[in-house]
């Protein structure tokens, strides 16, 4: 299906300009390719990993500037010009992505509106390198030697730049890269503790965007053989974003889509010069008040869903997989032991923590307990990875794991829940398990599946089918989290841990805020983790829930353990009874 | 040569002190909704043109000062009603994400654009001065001369410094701010009115914008599109007070207009660009400003 409408794509794109006798429109169509390109690298910065950013045109113009300068002052040929400014533009953006790496939000739109400025600003001044406004001239064009059938050759360029863009962008939406970003997007410790390295996410997709950004540049450049420090001006970058958000943020063809309408208004506004700011202004207001979800969103409402549905080819829920194929017999027989050892945790001068130790014998349920405030949490996000300790030592079985990242300490076998529900409300249920699995998924060959096969991720998705059905949810896997009770995300999310296939999870609050009889399912998947040779820690406030899936207790207050056994004896520790009731001399 | 330092170093310090004010716009917004005015610059070139307007045509300089904060006040209301709270309704779904109000906010400020080149055209104008008969008056402090517009719009910038200070720490209505800032539901309950105290976050906004345009009226000559460096320097040095320390912005506001001053003397062609450059690079290394402190993100 997909290999067809891409063929027939690519035949539309040689056939274009050979059929369409007036130049202008070619001329336009090559504009609407290569701008879509720069948009398509936008849509998966704000789309999918939610990275605003106000300074494309710098990375537009660093393209434009580095290919048509080492073309005409420097005679490189367009083959070795283009490729080095690729290079120069993902540098920029790996310059840039270090800021963004370690801020977000509005930081971000502030320093890529600073970037964007600076650049503008030194292709304005620095005259003997840009040109400045008066331009650069003689920029060779990309006409391939033939100058007559010049603006043809450029189009079939651009044309087929676009659509292998194109085919990358769909791949992205489609598999595991889009779903990743989508988490990276909603929820960062949610994204590390399923073992993605987030800073290297974010700052590969920005140098992503500013490459295609680039790559849209030297097109450009070698368009008009000209080049002039007025095109990259602060308005560029928002005729992208106006271009993105009128197509349909988010959706692999709201980029060509918006594209297209940016141009058709620029065109049919010309004579309108004198109000073209207005018009921006006035369609970022329009769409995003009024459509938010931009051409693509319109033309969803406007098909009739039955024919919708048979148009998008979505795969259908897939067919659970033997339980067997999930976890192989032989893990079970290898669950590892979780060991703290004189863990110290401070904020600002309060001991949240102090001295804890720990021992979670292999493929036992272990219970961490104790008043509120008595840093049971804390625990568990140091032993996560998601704090630092301020000293002691964390492993499973035999390794360390108080010097690495969370993502890493995910990788090697540890998988949380949270206290709050950490589900990725963008994406269905079962691709939410899916996000579980990523980490020792097999990859290679991804693309090429996905092109020939239109249900290419058949084998994950009937496994992640197989632990949904474990837990009893598996109708809801087509479901929307939100649109599920609490007590049942509460299962999706242990399932969603499962697929990690961790060799230890950490439980934060379970049964927190569910009726009985979801208390009761909970348990059931507790103890069949157990049963899965899964080692449990778990924090839990319902007494009744910890002393009946329970093996071994440690009890907690004001950071210290107070007592450490049997349910049984736990229970009848006076120590422990103390902490929880009070006793009759503390209270006169 | 110490004459021309002084001279810089007060310039300088005239300049940042409307960084300051600019940027606290921008903070007083960013604490109570996470959200600002990314056309704060257009604002502020918006109220220079009204000022110098009605300076020209003959409106004594106070009740100039009334009409354009008046003016400001109604356009701040009318950004926070028109661009900004309609977006509410569509939680963070909507079509630019979570960033919406970015894009938004900045679509009123190309519309502004828009409006002030039909109005005063294209080129550049000069405002007349407002405290001294002419621009090139100057005074003379401890044997330096020093020029006397700005040593006043220093001085009138750090009054409104301070009040906006004491309006923050002192009143009730800056705790009522900082209420909503911390929990808007909370906030709520304790029986604050919340969407009130949203609309006048986002109409003191415009008015400290109102207030930097008249002061840098007579310092500088105004276009329709001198409001961008102005809304990405205020952003650059509420990023140095990292969004939460009001403090930090005043220091940075300061430092910043200085090193602008300096590095524009030594560089004339790229002076402007190093303060945003540092600023840029000491984000990079320490993303929460000068003051402010990393948060985990846990929940």
């Amino acid at each position: 299906m997909k290999r067809f409408v891409y063929i027939l794509m690519a035949i539309a794109i040689g056939v274009f300009p050979l059929v369409v006798e007036n130049t202008f429109y070619v001329y336009l169509a090559q504009t609407v390719a290569f701008t879509s390109i720069a948009v398509i690298g936008l849509n998966f910065l704000l789309g999918l990993s939610g990275q605003m950013s106000l300074g494309q045109a710098g990375f537009y113009a660093i393209g434009a500037y580095a290919s048509a300068i080492l073309a005409t002052d420097y005679g490189w040929p367009l083959y070795a010009a283009i490729p080095f400014a690729l290079i120069v533009s993902g540098i920029a953006g790996a310059l840039v992505g270090l800021v963004a790496m370690r801020t977000r939000g509005l930081y971000l739109a502030m320093a890529t509106l600073a970037f964007g400025f600076i650049v503008e600003i030194v292709a304005q001044r620095w005259v003997e390198l840009t040109g400045g406004t008066m331009g650069l001239m003689g920029v060779p064009t990309l006409d391939f030697g033939n100058f007559r059938m010049g603006p043809t050759y450029f189009f079939w360029a651009v044309g087929f730049a676009w659509l292998f863009v194109q085919i990358g962008s769909d791949y992205i939406f489609a598999s595991r890269w889009g779903r990743n970003l989508l988490a990276i997007k909603d929820s960062e410790s949610f994204a590390r503790t399923v073992g993605l390295n987030v800073p290297v996410w974010r700052t590969g997709v920005f140098v992503l965007s500013a490459v295609l950004a680039g790559l849209a540049g030297t097109f450009f450049a070698h368009q008009n053989g000209f080049v002039s420090s007025d095109a990259f001006s602060i308005q560029m970058t928002l005729a992208l974003l106006v271009a993105v958000v009128i197509g349909g943020l988010g959706r692999s063809y709201g980029p060509v889509l918006g594209t297209v309408i940016l141009l058709a208004i620029d065109e049919g506004s010309a004579s309108l010069h004198n109000f073209s700011l207005m018009i921006y202004g006035g369609i970022l207001l329009l769409v995003l008040l009024g459509f938010p979800e931009g051409a693509t969103g319109v033309i969803r409402k406007l098909v009739p869903s039955g024919l919708r549905r048979a148009l998008l080819v979505a795969p259908s829920l897939p067919v659970a997989a033997p339980l067997e194929e999930v976890f192989s017999q032989k893990r079970r027989g290898e669950s590892v032991g979780l060991s703290v050892e004189a863990i110290s945790k401070s904020y600002s001068g309060i001991l949240a923590a102090q001295n804890v130790n720990l021992s979670v014998a292999p493929g036992t349920v272990h219970a961490l307990i104790g008043p509120n405030g008595a840093g049971k949490s804390t625990v568990i996000n140091v032993i996560a990875g998601l704090y630092d300790a301020d000293s002691g030592r964390i492993r499973i079985g035999d390794t360390d794991l108080t010097k690495l990242p969370a993502h890493k300490r995910a990788r090697l076998g540890l998988a949380r829940t949270f206290q709050n529900l950490q589900l990725i409300g963008s994406l269905p249920v079962l691709d939410n398990v899916l996000l579980g699995m990523e980490c020792d998924a097999q990859h290679t060959g991804g693309f090429l599946r996905w092109l020939i096969d239109p249900n290419h991720e058949r084998a994950v998705r009937g496994q992640a089918m197989s632990i949904l059905q474990l837990f009893g949810i598996e109708e809801f896997a087509g479901h929307y989290p939100d649109d599920l009770s609490y007590g049942h995300r509460k299962l999706v999310e242990l399932a969603r841990a499962v697929a990690q296939h961790p060799k230890v999870m950490l439980l934060d609050e379970p049964v927190a805020g569910i009726n009985t009889q979801e208390v009761k399912e909970i348990g059931q998947g507790i103890l069949m983790l157990r049963e899965l040779g899964i080692t449990v820690l778990l924090v839990e406030h319902n007494m009744e829930f910890v002393m009946r899936v329970s093996d071994r207790i440690t009890v907690l207050d004001y950071g210290q353990v107070i007592a450490d056994g049997v349910p049984a004896e736990v229970r009848a520790n006076p120590k422990v009874i103390e902490a929880y009731l009070g006793v009759e001399g503390e209270t006169t | 040569m110490l004459d021309t330092y002084l001279q810089i170093l007060v310039s300088g310090l005239a300049m940042g002190a409307i960084y300051t004010l600019t940027a606290k716009g921008l903070f007083i917004a960013h604490l109570a909704t996470h959200k600002l005015n990314f056309a704060q610059g257009d604002f502020l070139m918006i109220g220079a043109f009204l000022s110098m307007s009605m300076m020209l045509a003959g409106i004594p300089v106070l009740l100039t000062a009334l009409l354009v904060l008046i003016a400001m006040g109604l356009l701040g209301w009318g950004l926070e009603r028109f661009a900004i709270r309609p977006l509410d309704r569509f939680g963070l779904g909507g079509g630019g994400g979570t960033y919406s109000w970015i894009l938004t906010t900045a679509g009123v400020g190309l519309i502004l654009q828009n409006i002030a080149e039909l109005v005063w055209g294209k080129s550049s104008h000069y405002s007349p001065p407002l405290f001294s008969e002419g621009r090139g008056n100057v005074i003379e402090i401890a044997g330096i001369n020093l020029f006397a517009e700005e040593i006043l719009v220093m001085g009138f910038a750090t009054v409104v410094v301070v009040f906006f200070y004491y309006m923050l720490f002192r009143s009730r209505w800056g705790r009522a701010v900082y209420a909503v800032a911390f929990n808007p539901e909370a906030a709520m309950l304790l029986g604050i009115d919340v969407r009130r105290t949203v609309v006048l976050v986002f109409v003191l906004a415009s008015l400290l914008a109102g207030v930097s345009g008249i002061l840098i009226g007579p310092l500088i000559t105004i276009h329709p599109h001198i409001g961008l460096t102005f809304t990405i320097k205020a952003l650059a040095v509420a990023a140095i007070g990292g969004f939460s320390n009001p403090l930090g912005i005043l220091i940075g506001g300061l430092l910043f207009g200085v090193t602008e001053a300096f590095s524009n003397y030594y560089d004339s062609a790229f002076g402007d660009l190093y303060p945003l450059l540092f600023v840029l690079i000491f984000l990079a290394f320490r993303p929460s400003g000068l003051f402010g402190e990393t948060r985990a993100d846990v929940r």
